[in-house]
């Protein structure tokens, strides 16, 4: 379901610039963002993009569930708007740079999958043109859009046009050589992005094919519209009458059911900080005032769960700093039970502590399913970041994740496509991090068999990264809307075969969708092909596929692994 | 007075070699189900591995005595001969701690040279045929023993294994831990490397992890000799010396089997490649 907000306003869309600004004597226009109200600003464009996130999910080029742009852009910036919330508290004044750096820092180690790193460095691009800056100005407004488009390209290692980046450049380009005020400057960013997204499909084929535009791009113009929202209703008032966001409905298309967004509530828990419990129990004549706490810990915490009576409270909270909670539980009285646990910890599950010796190399694989966690543990890797598809680790889980190995050098594996340039990032704010860029769980295995641990971090990426064109990946997964890709029709609820992350068979059975892709993905005479079965498939399918393999195929060795993942019923690989 | 070299079993020297070049070989002893055996003298290899992959309890070895060695060193010195006794790594068997203890209740310690080879199986049988051409070179006794060791850098040893459980269970997998795994069928490949295994990598498969033996080996070329060596599949090591041709004639490569000693720990269906580089 595509949910349509702001309904509050249904004016016909009409263009911002067709209105006239006042500007004064020295060119400046007249209005200055704060920073508080820059932060607002944020906070109600991520408000909007909550608002979009189903539909953004929606926007999927294959039919099968994939890295969920809407959600991975939506945590990243609740980071973001979480950090520039506790660097710059509402009681005091701060100026729109220190807002901005917190944004982009927040970002930073918020950011999941693709989008959520393009999009912190578009927030990383903005703060470098507010640097040092007190209000935002319309000075600066060109600036930080054009900061913007160039760090999000530079974050890419081949851009493509089509994205979330042509998005971003189309708004950028747009403010050239203009220079009115905040929230009309915003509104041309606003149509500007609306124009690029709309080019999308005639950009990249395959969005034309599956009839979508890109939804990054849907993202990126959904917060600029947010801005541009929040700006306009501290402006001239009839500007906000000119903000509609209900018309970026018409990009949204058809594709419901694509979503998958219990993953977000247990994500949102999955946050990092620390998951601190305590009973407060009554210590002198003063009742305990349960809605008071209650309210309280509402106000400055996460996942918060306050029960009990005027005797004894039970308290549980996700914080990042405890110290201030714990403070104010004591002064109203004896604590006990207290219990803190650091969620980064729970996030990645580690083999209990074999050896008390400090690794000098860990290798460190992002893995959904319990098979396949048991494959790279059994072969030894310390522990494993849980994530994959659909559900993309934020840059600051690799990172501690990557930490808590306690190895001197930690090698990832991403083992995903939408989770390179997450990686990529954590080994920017920490050189002890190497990333293999491996798009598949194959082409990680295929690394992990030639990870030497007594070998220098150095030789490792060099071999691990060659091992990876020895082998070929392909997934087969259930189609959960009809749509035709690269000339393949395909039914919703049929299996399709993915080879090299391309559609090319669609079956009625995940059986003979497998079996298909692995022939069109050529078996010679003395190939080694590898099933990994799913969580809903068992040993007895994937054999049956192995059977039939053999005997048409002889000569190939064909191996079956339990993978447990969700998703895909088949993950296979040849080498 | 003429210098002589001892050695032990799991040394793998084929029989020609020793002989050639007098060399001595004491026997490690192996225990396989109860009855303790001298390895290659009461206990052959094909009788060892058929008992290996039967039924029973993990057979284990023990290097030879301290008594084996001060008999042995006895004997030679009082035959008017020197003696270079070089052994299997340290860090693997107790092995050197019987000869060196035997050498210590000798009259005359001098006369006997121990050497820690650092190495096990056909690399160390490597290190005694190079220690045999620097003593028939005529070099005297104490320079020709600080020879022998300056050059032990330049054997090599690499193994593929079939599986590591009966390294593991014979408690000599050392660094080697690091390739346990069962999810994975893989054939690792080990190195033999400051005493001990290391490893290497996992071929998936055991046409894979011959390619790869090639490969490591060509790494280390020009090459001075050249051992291929099989613990149950003769052919394939056949296979492997073929595909090795390329760094000496076939009819220069050496050919060895594993015995008992080895084999407690490499298991069925092992090959390995040693090999001496040229020294530079």
């Amino acid at each position: 379901m595509v949910r349509i907000p702001y309904t509050y306003l249904n004016l016909p869309h009409r263009h911002p610039q067709e209105c006239t600004h006042q500007i004064n004597s020295d060119g400046l226009s007249m209005d200055q963002v704060r920073g508080q109200d820059l932060k607002k600003a944020f906070s109600a464009a991520t408000s909007c993009l909550e608002e979009y996130r189903d539909a953004i999910n929606a926007l999927n080029v294959f039919p099968v569930p994939d890295g969920d742009t809407g959600t991975n852009m939506l945590l990243t910036m609740r980071s973001a708007v979480r950090s520039a919330d506790s660097e710059c508290p509402d009681d005091e004044e701060h100026s729109a740079g220190t807002v901005s750096s917190a944004l982009a820092s927040g970002a930073f180690f918020g950011a999941r999958g693709n989008s959520g790193v393009i999009l912190s460095q578009i927030l990383k691009g903005f703060s470098d043109a507010l640097d040092g800056k007190e209000y935002l100005t319309a000075n600066e407004v060109e600036p930080a859009f054009r900061l913007a488009y160039s760090s999000a390209y530079r974050s890419v290692g081949n851009p493509v046009e089509g994205t979330i980046l042509s998005v971003i450049k189309g708004a950028s380009e747009a403010l050239k050589d203009i220079q009115t005020e905040v929230w009309s400057m915003l509104g041309t960013a606003y149509q500007a992005a609306q124009d690029a997204l709309e080019l999308t499909p005639q950009q990249l084929p395959i969005l034309k094919e599956a009839g979508v535009v890109d939804a990054g791009g849907l993202g990126v113009v959904v917060l600029i519209g947010g801005l541009f929202q929040s700006i306009a209703q501290n402006g001239p008032t009839q500007a906000s009458d000119l903000v509609d966001l209900t018309d970026l409905s018409r990009f949204c298309g058809t594709n419901d059911g694509a979503t998958k967004t219990d993953y977000l509530d247990a994500t949102v828990e999955q946050e990092w900080g620390f998951c601190t419990q305590f009973i407060i129990s009554k210590a002198n004549e003063q009742d305990l005032n349960l809605s008071q706490v209650r309210r309280y810990f509402q106000e400055t915490a996460l996942s918060t769960v306050v029960v009990g009576d005027e005797q004894n409270i039970r308290v549980h909270i996700h914080v990042e700093d405890t110290g201030p909670a714990l403070s104010y539980a004591e002064s109203l009285g004896s604590l006990s039970e207290v219990k803190i646990e650091d969620m980064d910890s729970q996030n990645a599950e580690f083999a209990s502590n074999e050896s008390s010796e400090t690794l000098a190399l860990a290798l460190l694989p992002v893995v959904q399913g319990e098979g396949l966690a048991r494959l790279f543990m059994d072969s030894g890797c310390p522990g494993v970041i849980e994530g994959g598809q659909t559900m993309n680790p934020s840059v600051q889980q690799i990172m501690g994740a990557a930490r808590r190995t306690g190895a001197k050098d930690v090698i990832v594996l991403p083992n995903n496509r939408n989770i390179i340039l997450a990686a990529d990032q954590s080994a920017v704010s920490d050189s002890s991090i190497h990333v293999i860029p491996t798009k598949s769980v194959p082409q990680g295995v295929s690394a992990l068999l030639v990870f030497n641990p007594e070998a220098p971090w150095q030789d490792n990426v060099e071999a691990m990264t060659a091992s990876l064109t020895e082998v070929t990946s392909m997934e087969v997964a259930v189609a959960i809307r009809s749509t035709k890709i690269d000339g393949i029709e395909v039914r919703e609820g049929q299996y399709v075969g993915l080879l090299e992350g391309k559609l090319v068979v669609a079956d009625n059975t995940a059986e003979q969708a497998l079996k298909s892709t692995l022939i069109l993905a050529g078996l010679s005479t003395d190939a080694i092909v590898t099933i990994y079965y799913g969580i809903d498939k068992n040993y007895v399918d994937a054999r049956f596929v192995a059977s039939e393999l053999e005997s048409e195929f002889p000569g190939n060795q064909v191996d079956i692994i339990e993978g447990g993942q969700p998703h895909h019923q088949y993950l296979a690989s040849i080498e | 007075m003429t210098v002589r070299i001892v050695t032990d079993s799991s040394a793998d020297l084929p029989q020609n070699l020793i002989d050639q070049h007098q060399i001595t070989v004491l026997p490690c002893y192996v225990v396989v189900d109860d009855q303790t055996y001298k390895d290659g003298i009461e206990i052959q290899a094909d009788a060892f591995y058929a008992r290996l992959q039967a039924e029973g309890r993990t057979p284990t070895t023990s290097q030879p005595t301290v008594a084996d060695f001060q008999a042995l060193y006895r004997d030679l010195v009082s035959q008017g001969h020197q003696v270079i006794s070089i052994h299997v790594s340290a860090k693997l068997s107790g092995t050197l701690n019987s000869a060196e203890q035997a050498k210590a209740s000798l009259v005359d310690s001098s006369q006997v040279e121990i050497i820690d080879s650092r190495l096990a199986s056909i690399p160390l049988g490597l290190a005694v045929l190079d220690a045999a051409s620097i003593l028939e070179t005529g070099a005297e006794f104490h320079q020709a023993a600080d020879k022998i060791r300056q050059g032990l850098d330049r054997h090599h040893g690499l193994f593929a294994l079939d599986t590591l459980e009966y390294l593991h269970k014979g408690g000599r997998i050392g660094k080697a831990r690091a390739f346990m795994g069962s999810v994975l069928s893989v054939k690792p490949i080990l190195r033999i490397q400051d005493g001990e295994a290391h490893p290497v990598e996992r071929p998936r498969n055991r046409d894979r992890a011959i390619r790869r033996l090639v490969e490591l080996a060509q790494d280390l070329a020009p090459v001075q000799r050249l051992a291929v060596i099989y613990s149950t599949d003769p052919e394939r090591m056949a296979t492997l010396k073929q595909d090795l041709t390329g760094l000496l004639p076939a009819d220069q490569i050496i050919e060895a089997r594993f015995g008992s000693t080895l084999g407690t720990y490499i298991g069925p269906d092992a090959l390995g490649v040693a090999i001496t580089q040229s020294a530079s």
